[in-house]
């Protein structure tokens, strides 16, 4: 298993150099004037004045070749120094790494909390397929799935800090502003834990070696656990490892309803003001949580599961 | 169980009330005494945040003013009129040069006096960035300080209007000590009645009352400013109770806070025209009687009142009710028949019909609908629009070289400055370098020219009022909408909405019981 995870890591600069070849050449292909949007960035309303798009390319070195500047950001990237802001002026250390942290707790927070719901809600209601129990789980993981994050979040902040004014409406920063995002963005992965834990478990549960157990007089709790949950944990650890990158930078509809000041909203204004050195910067920080979460979650999937492992090794 | 019944009641109610619909109002502010609290603090939900780290040479000049930090050497406001701010009194000693008076006594929050040479220094840097203000851009700003308590500030060309040029918020004079960083700190180094204790990134600031304020003692203590870009989170904070003011809401909910359950609700007239602008350059709009046939197609009232829900002005010319020289007149009513009657003169009807694109962009919500609102009504008169909606930047370049037909664009007429001659000029004159219409007219360059040398604001004003009939006259563009700014406090006193958006903390904002 620990040669697997080696290979895997040993693989992760090979994949961070390919991606930020890519994320270098991708925001320059979409045919917006870096110059003009920076411009636009800092005063919304300017004209597009020659003399002060040259003095903004001289400024950040916009006026080099493409190979060139891909060159010298990547010399600085791999020492640390990412640069600074073209729309601040300020290094983007500064601005990355808050917002990283406030992301990576927020998704951190949100996947245990969807695990947490999720596969037990799964679990107990595989146990009676087409009980009441699993008919509301179903109904619920559905409407998880089906409600948009931007309608949970309202309704939530309408109920919980309007009507019952027991939490923050918007904010970051306390454990109590935290509540309300956290159980906006643990919807959607709760509702297809749920789902997928479901359907592992039922599945395991029809098997022959579970029908065994159980006419063994085995408790049917731990039945259900030893050979149901278990199996199906191994299906949502790597679903949780997909769900890391994309919830770490994609969480932008939360972050705008509750004013979260994470990575998701940092990068969308840096995308749309051509802040480079901030995309380049978050979206390279972003494949590399998303590998590093990856390999941590297909460890945990051949540590749950032996036939994985012993295929693995 | 004690308390279980009510308990239900509540949940049951918020159920209820989540089940009516997000806009619902489900709450309201108490009534209050309206008695003022001393040393209060004060939470803001507020529209913009600082995106480029509150630098005074970027739009974040106006988050910086109207937090109450920075000032400037002239105040105005949408009349056009400069006023004593941080200089008292000023003269045009020649043609290029105007020579400001300081006001005596104003220290910067870092104890350092405001002299001479601290206003130099901030209003030479202000003027060398490489992306200069609006304000200050291209007209070749310098100053040199004159004896002990006065400037001179010189223009390349005669400047009739720089002291309104210097009321800017871009143009504010921080302690010498703000200019060793770049962007300049904002910490400590404003003159305003707030300081800035502490920034969290793009979250929120906090600011304490600064005592020293030449403007005497600010009533509060101190203010917490959120940025919350989500109209919606803005009015659930307010509603919620988190903030005491918040800007710019949505229209339906910025109706729910009335007077009546406790709230301060303004909105005014922004100085801000959504245009169909129609390129001159080509066919079909280099014809006149096309252009007018549009106009006349086009129902403004309904644009502003049915498609826009009454969040914004109908709009009878270019410049509207925000400045004292726009229109208040409601805009004429359309004319179906007489647009048909002038596209037939141009040489087009059923057999022929007149075929456009219309783009426009999504950066401002309410342009897509405007955009499907004219397309309806130019296709009564016979006219098939396309709608495109693109990315503004990236269509920028056709839109200036005269390579679109028909585009919807947002634009404030003021530029930052409440005069309209910089508008005026670049948007209309031949030579002007935003001319997106693509007009030229040597009569209305004739009748904008005199604006170089007449600093009166009255004689000002009236040639801004007879430039935008010329305007209306030879249909350049369709101003269809005057946008509109809101802001709703809670149990707060001394609150105003500025159309200009540069003050909303002042020394006489305060909270009240």
């Amino acid at each position: 298993m620990s040669a697997v995870l080696a290979r895997r890591l040993l693989a992760l600069p090979a994949v961070l150099f390919l991606a930020s070849v890519l994320i270098f050449l991708l925001p320059r292909a979409a045919g917006v004037d870096t110059a003009r949007a920076v411009l636009r960035s800092r005063l919304g309303e300017a004209e597009p004045d020659p003399d002060v798009l040259a003095a903004i390319r001289l400024e950040f070195g916009l006026d080099a070749s493409l190979a060139e500047q891909y060159l010298l950001w990547l010399s600085h990237a791999v020492v640390g120094d990412l640069g600074n802001s073209f729309v601040t002026r300020t290094p983007v250390s500064g601005l990355l790494f808050p917002a990283l942290g406030v992301s990576l707790v927020l998704t951190a927070a949100a996947l245990v909390l969807a695990a947490v719901a999720g596969i037990p809600a799964g679990v107990w209601s595989a146990r009676r397929p087409g009980g009441r129990l699993d008919r509301a789980v179903t109904a619920t993981s559905v409407l998880g799935v089906a409600t948009p994050e931007f309608v949970l979040g309202t309704v939530l902040v309408l109920v919980f800090a309007v009507v019952l004014p027991l939490l923050p409406a918007t904010g970051w920063g306390s454990v109590a502003q935290a509540v309300l995002p956290v159980i906006t963005l643990a919807a959607f992965p709760a509702a297809l834990a749920a789902q997928l834990t479901r359907a592992e478990t039922v599945d395991a549960l029809a098997r022959p070696h579970v029908v065994v157990a159980r006419s063994k007089g085995i408790a049917e709790r731990a039945v259900l656990w030893r050979h149901g949950g278990r199996l199906a944990l191994t299906s949502v650890a790597s679903l949780s490892g997909l769900f890391f990158g994309g919830l770490l930078g994609g969480a932008v509809v939360v972050e705008v309803v509750f004013a979260v000041p994470g990575l998701g909203g940092l990068l969308y204004d840096s995308v749309v003001g051509q802040d480079l050195p901030v995309v380049q910067s978050a979206l390279l920080v972003i494949v590399a949580a998303a590998g590093v979460a990856s390999i941590a979650a297909e460890g945990l999937q051949l540590a749950l599961d032996p036939v994985s492992r012993s295929a693995a090794v | 169980m004690p308390g279980a019944p009510s308990t239900r009641r509540r949940i049951g109610l918020a159920l209820a009330c989540a089940a009516l619909g997000l806009a619902t109002a489900c709450g309201g502010a108490e009534a209050g005494s309206g008695v003022v609290v001393p040393d209060a603090q004060l939470t803001i939900a507020m529209q913009f945040s600082p995106d480029a780290g509150y630098a005074v040479d970027t739009d974040d000049a106006f988050v910086v003013s109207q937090l109450g930090v920075s000032e400037s050497l002239v105040a105005s406001g949408a009349d056009g009129i400069a006023r004593p701010s941080l200089a008292t009194a000023w003269t045009q000693t020649d043609p290029r040069t105007w020579r400001f008076t300081l006001r005596p006594g104003v220290r910067f929050q870092d104890g350092t006096p405001l002299n001479p040479a601290a206003v130099v220094k901030a209003l030479t840097w202000v003027a060398g960035v490489s992306a200069p203000p609006r304000a200050v851009k291209g007209i070749g700003l310098t100053a040199v300080a004159d004896g002990a308590d006065a400037v001179k500030v010189s223009t390349t060309a005669p400047d009739p209007i720089l002291p309104l040029r210097l009321s800017s918020a871009n143009t504010a004079i921080l302690a010498p000590a703000a200019y060793a960083s770049n962007p300049p700190r904002i910490q400590d180094t404003g003159t305003g009645p707030m300081r800035v204790t502490a920034t969290n990134g793009t979250q929120s600031a906090t600011l304490a009352r600064f005592d020293g304020y030449w403007g005497g003692r600010p009533q509060l203590a101190g203010v917490t400013a959120n940025y919350v870009s989500d109209p919606a989170a803005r009015a659930l904070s307010l509603r919620a109770g988190d903030v005491d003011i918040a800007q710019e809401l949505p229209e339906s909910a910025a109706l729910e806070f009335t007077e009546s359950n406790g709230y301060v609700n303004q909105t005014v007239a922004a100085p801000r025209t959504d245009s169909l602008m129609l390129n001159q350059s080509a066919p079909p709009f280099r014809d006149v009687r096309v252009r007018q046939a549009i106009t006349k197609a086009i129902d403004r009232t309904a644009l502003g009142e049915q498609a826009l829900a009454g969040s914004a002005v109908p709009a009878s010319e270019l410049f509207g009710p925000a400045v004292a020289w726009g229109s208040q007149e409601p805009p004429p009513a359309p004319d179906v028949e007489g647009a048909k009657a002038l596209l037939a003169q141009a040489g087009f009807g059923p057999q022929n019909p007149l075929r456009v694109d219309l783009g426009t962009y999504a950066n401002r919500a309410e342009l897509p609908t405007l955009a499907t609102a004219v397309q309806g009504m130019l296709r009564a008169v016979g006219v098939e629009a396309t709608i495109q909606v693109a990315d503004y930047d990236a269509k920028e370049p056709d839109l200036l070289a005269g390579r679109y037909q028909m585009y919807l664009l947002s634009r404030s007429y003021l530029l930052d400055v409440p005069d309209a001659g910089a508008t005026l000029s670049s948007d209309y004159s031949c030579q002007g370098s935003y001319n997106i219409n693509r007009y030229c007219s040597p009569a209305f360059d004739a009748l904008i020219a005199p604006l170089g040398a007449t600093s009166d604001p009255a004689a000002r004003q009236e040639i801004f009022t007879r430039a935008a009939a010329r305007l209306d006259a030879d249909a350049v563009g369709v101003p269809l909408v005057h946008t509109q700014a809101n802001g709703v406090g809670s149990k707060v006193t001394g609150y105003t909405v500025d159309p200009l958006a540069k003050t909303l903390v002042t020394a006489g904002l305060a909270k009240t019981g």
